[in-house]
This record gives structure tokens, C-alpha cells and sequence, in this order.
């Protein structure tokens, strides 16, 4: 007979595998050169619409993270490599604690680079996995992701990256149960050895879920209940009623940064993302503006690596 | 009708007296500034890919067209920084530094002795080309490698970032080291004054270069370096895509 696994359980078997992830980066780091890395983030971010709401119904609030990490590259052979990483992390909401969140996970990495010679581009495959324990608990669950990456030194300043990635959410709710497709584009401009700017940009197409005050609007409130897939009385919000609604979207996710490092160890990140998701077949009496949002993040960060 | 040989299009006119002035190539230079450019052997009689802040040659302002040869003193000022070639071998002086590319004495066997007087520099070296650093506080051979140095008349470091060095204390012949590296193995502090015999060189952590300075400079002379994948130990942490 198997054994029980219940979220304990299941919390143990994350920890497991990120400290075996830790371990075996240890284990890995055969060249001193490649030895672990540990890294420390600490973020402040503020976020004009954390209901992912329409416009008319949006909640503002701010939110402290930590994430720390350990992770170390294992030389496969000459020209490719796997990197094992173990993470855990917090992120906690201001007013709407239900969105505060523990997390903890792993990704592991493989990449090949055909050589040593500036220009040369990194390929690679990824895979991660983070179980999640919400304040609320409708959301809590697991996220997987994986994906192609590939990183190209367009010019002694410029580096170019992209990914495609599919994002899968597996949660207590069906409602927060999503699968995406995430493909993004990203340049960092070297100004010089210490200052970054970086833009991004990002289009997500799968589901997305958006939080609505019930009574606000009913007839809203009917055109989301037709035109979502799913639906569920939402448990992170305290303000009104709220129903959580599972969407087709597309998404853009624009980001612009700045990044200012210290010494080679510490670097401090300022950020601004915009974020516009467009509702899919909106149906009567929804409006197409009754299933898009606007989402606009500014954070600031800390990091720190050992 | 017009003489052949004079423009009708003022636009044309402009394009024409625009290129004769050479605009578009100092347009393409500020953008190289600002934007940089991929990295590349350097054409012969070209001693310099990049120089930004204060730089001088022999005391000269620096310019991309300066040539750099042995004999040639190289010195940044606090804001300026140089990444130049000589013969086989290619350099980023970081700024602050003072560095002189000395003539290797005949039957000496050396292709290229330095004297870092003082300041930082990044330096790779062709294979079998044998070599002298010498700094405040050490006396560094070796053969077709790269490595980092950083020297002040307190202690230098120095970091074998692949290769083979030779490294000696000047001021106490009992402290020497051979180090074989292949990626940033055994960085090291040469100091003026140990107060013991035999302990002027000390372990030191890996700081103040990277390994895609590494491949830019090597890509000067035409080489690439050993490894692979760069190390991301020295450039400043980011922020991993949510």
C-alpha cells in the first residue's frame, strides 16, 4: 500500500528535492571554478492591480519578497553543461495577505555552447518546479515550467536572450489549474563593467485568471460567468465578494530596468513591467473591455550572491 | 542643361557632401560607443579596439588611431580604460593604471616583458611566447596564457586565469610559485612585506575580471580562450525572469 500523501507529505518531497539539488551542486563543482553560487533576492514591488481586475475594478498593494538560492554547474562535456538549482522564497502582500505566499523548488538546466568565442550563442532546455503555499488556500499547489532558452552577445554591450517556455499551474482550485505559452525577448545594454539597462518583452498566450467584484456590476458579472471557463468564489481577497474567473488571454508583458551592481557580489534592480492581457471570446453580455486588464509593477531589489 | 559632374537633387547634394565629410562613419563610431560592437581580430596596423575616459600614450592623448608598440608607456586616468594589442598579445587596462610595454632584452628569450607600475590589467599571450610581468612586489613569468593583475606598492594580485605562471616575491627570494590553472584556479597576493620568510604569497579570491573580457581580448589577436561557458562570478548579480 503506498503511503499517504498529503500536503505535508508533498512539502517534504520539494524540500527533499531542492536540498538534493543543493547537494548535488556541491557534489558537482569538481573545478573550483565552478563552484556553488549561493544568491540572496530581496525585492520590494508595488503593483497597481493585483486582482489582475478591469479597469474599473482594480486593487493596488506592495509586497516584500526574499528568495534564496543555491546552484551549481556540472560540466557534462566540453561544450554542454547542467546546472542544478534549488530555491525557496516568500513574497508577503501589505493589505491583501491571501496573495502572500511560501514557495520552494528546483530547476535543473542543460546547455550546450559550440565555443569559446564571444559571439558564440548559449542554448538550453530547462525544467522547474515550485510548490506553493498561498495565505488563501484556493491557489495553493504546484507550477511547473519548461522551455528552450537561447543567450547571444550581440556586441560587447548588448547580450540578447529569448525563451519559449510552457507554464503549467496545478492547483487546489480548477480555477487556478492554467497552462501558458510564454515567449520572450529580452536585451541587456551594458553602459559599462557596474550599469545594466534592460528591456523586455514577453506574450503569454493560454489562461489567466481575473478576480471581479461579484456585485458591483452584475451585468458584468453575467458576461464573465458565460464567457469564463471557470469560476470560484475567490478566498484571497477581504474587500467585497469576489469571483476568481479562469480566461483565454493573450498577454503582453512589457519590462524596462536597470540594473547597478556594487562589487561583483551585490547589485541593486530597478524595475517597471507592464502587463496587458486581451480576454478571449467574450461572450454576451460581456464587452471586450469587461475581459482585458492592465497591470503596471514597479519593484526594487537587492542581490546579493556568496 | 547642367555640366556633368553637377548635382540637381539637393538631396543628393547633401547625401554626397554628408559622406565626403565622413558623417555616416562618425555616426557609426558614436553608436560603436555607445552600443559597442562584436569583437574581431584587429587589422594590422590597428593597435587599439577601444578607449574610453582619459588615456595616454608616451604621454599622447590616446585615440583608436594611436599605434602601440614595445617601448610604449600606456597610463588611464581614473575614468579611462584602453583595450589595445601589441603583436600577439592584447591587454584591457583598467583605469588608474600605469603600464609599460618594455623591449625584452636580446638573448633574453622573452617575447614581451611588462612592468605594471601600478593599476589593474587583464592580459592573454600567445602560446610559446614567453613572458615578464614584473609589478611593485613580484616577478611573474609565463608562456601562453592569460591573467589578471592588480598591483599597488603594498601587494599585487594576481590571478592565473588559464595557463602556466611562475610566480616570485621580489622582496624575499624564499616565496615562489608555480601555478597551473585552467579556469581561475588559484588567484594570488603578492606582498611587499610578510614579516616571515617564505610567506609573502598568499591564496586570494577571485575578483575584478571576467570571463567575457577574457573572450573579447583574446578575440583581438585571433584566439579564443579554453573554456567554454564564462563564469558569471564577477559580473553583478540579476534578477532571474519571473
Amino acid at each position: 500500500m503506498n503511503p499517504p500523501i498529503g500536503p505535508v507529505a508533498s512539502w517534504a518531497r520539494v524540500a527533499a528535492l531542492a536540498a538534493l539539488a543543493g547537494a548535488s551542486a556541491l557534489a558537482g563543482a569538481a573545478d573550483p571554478a565552478e563552484s556553488p553560487g549561493f544568491r540572496v533576492d530581496a525585492s520590494y514591488t508595488w503593483d497597481n492591480n493585483v486582482n489582475r481586475g478591469t479597469a474599473a475594478d482594480t486593487l493596488k498593494d506592495r509586497a516584500l519578497g526574499v528568495r534564496a538560492a543555491v546552484s551549481g554547474a556540472v560540466p557534462v562535456s566540453t561544450r554542454t553543461r547542467a546546472i542544478v538549482q534549488g530555491f525557496a522564497g516568500t513574497e508577503r502582500f501589505q493589505t491583501y495577505n491571501g496573495l502572500s505566499r511560501n514557495f520552494i523548488g528546483v530547476q535543473g538546466d542543460f546547455q550546450y555552447r559550440a565555443g569559446g568565442e564571444f559571439g558564440r550563442a548559449t542554448y538550453g532546455v530547462f525544467y522547474r518546479f515550485q510548490a506553493e503555499d498561498y495565505e488563501s488556500t484556493l491557489r495553493d499547489g504546484y507550477r511547473h515550467a519548461f522551455g528552450i532558452t537561447v543567450v547571444k552577445p550581440w556586441t560587447d554591450r548588448v547580450t540578447f536572450s529569448a525563451a519559449l517556455t510552457e507554464n503549467i499551474t496545478d492547483a487546489t482550485s480548477t480555477v487556478f489549474d492554467t497552462k501558458n505559452t510564454s515567449l520572450r525577448g529580452s536585451v541587456d545594454w551594458s553602459l559599462n563593467n557596474w550599469n545594466v539597462v534592460y528591456f523586455g518583452a514577453d506574450y503569454r498566450r493560454g489562461d489567466s485568471v481575473s478576480s471581479i467584484c461579484r456585485n458591483c456590476d452584475l451585468t458584468r458579472t453575467l458576461g464573465l460567468l458565460n464567457t469564463a471557463t471557470s469560476s470560484v468564489q475567490d478566498d484571497a481577497f477581504t474587500d467585497t465578494v469576489r469571483d476568481a474567473y479562469k480566461l483565454k488571454a493573450n498577454l503582453w508583458i512589457f519590462s524596462l530596468g536597470y540594473n547597478h551592481a556594487f562589487t561583483g557580489r551585490q547589485s541593486l534592480d530597478l524595475s517597471w513591467r507592464r502587463g496587458l492581457s486581451k480576454g478571449q471570446n467574450a461572450a454576451d453580455p460581456a464587452t471586450q473591455s469587461d475581459i482585458n486588464y492592465y497591470v503596471t509593477q514597479y519593484s526594487l531589489a537587492y542581490l546579493a550572491r556568496f | 542643361m547642367r555640366p556633368f559632374g553637377v548635382l540637381d537633387d539637393p538631396r543628393r547634394r547633401i547625401l554626397i557632401q554628408a559622406l565626403a565629410a565622413g558623417f555616416f562613419s562618425s555616426a557609426g563610431g558614436a553608436a560603436a560607443q555607445i552600443f559597442g560592437r562584436s569583437p574581431g581580430q584587429l587589422p594590422s596596423g590597428q593597435s587599439i579596439y577601444r578607449v574610453s575616459g582619459n588615456v595616454s600614450v608616451n604621454s599622447q592623448p590616446a585615440t583608436l588611431r594611436t599605434r602601440i608598440s614595445p617601448g610604449d608607456t600606456v597610463e588611464t586616468a581614473p575614468n579611462g580604460e584602453i583595450i589595445f594589442a601589441v603583436a600577439e598579445e592584447a591587454f584591457l587596462l583598467r583605469g588608474g593604471s600605469r603600464m609599460v610595454i618594455e623591449k625584452p632584452p636580446e638573448r633574453s628569450g622573452l617575447a614581451t616583458a611588462l612592468r605594471l607600475v601600478t593599476g589593474k590589467v587583464l592580459s592573454v599571450f600567445g602560446k610559446g611566447r614567453p613572458t615578464r610581468i614584473v609589478t611593485a612586489t613580484s616577478t611573474i613569468g609565463i608562456r601562453g596564457t592569460g591573467v589578471y593583475t592588480e598591483t599597488d606598492p603594498e601587494q599585487t594580485y594576481f590571478c592565473t586565469c588559464y595557463g602556466v605562471a611562475e610566480v616570485a616575491a621580489n622582496n624575499d627570494p624564499a616565496s615562489k610559485e608555480t601555478v597551473v590553472a585552467t579556469h581561475h584556479d588559484r588567484p594570488l597576493y603578492i606582498l611587499a612585506k610578510s614579516g616571515k620568510q617564505g610567506a609573502s604569497i598568499r591564496r586570494a579570491p577571485f575578483i575584478n575580471h571576467t570571463d567575457q573580457e577574457l573572450m573579447l581580448i583574446e578575440s583581438l589577436v585571433g584566439r579564443t580562450p579554453p573554456f567554454v561557458f564564462p563564469l558569471e562570478n564577477y559580473s553583478g548579480p540579476r534578477r532571474d525572469y519571473p
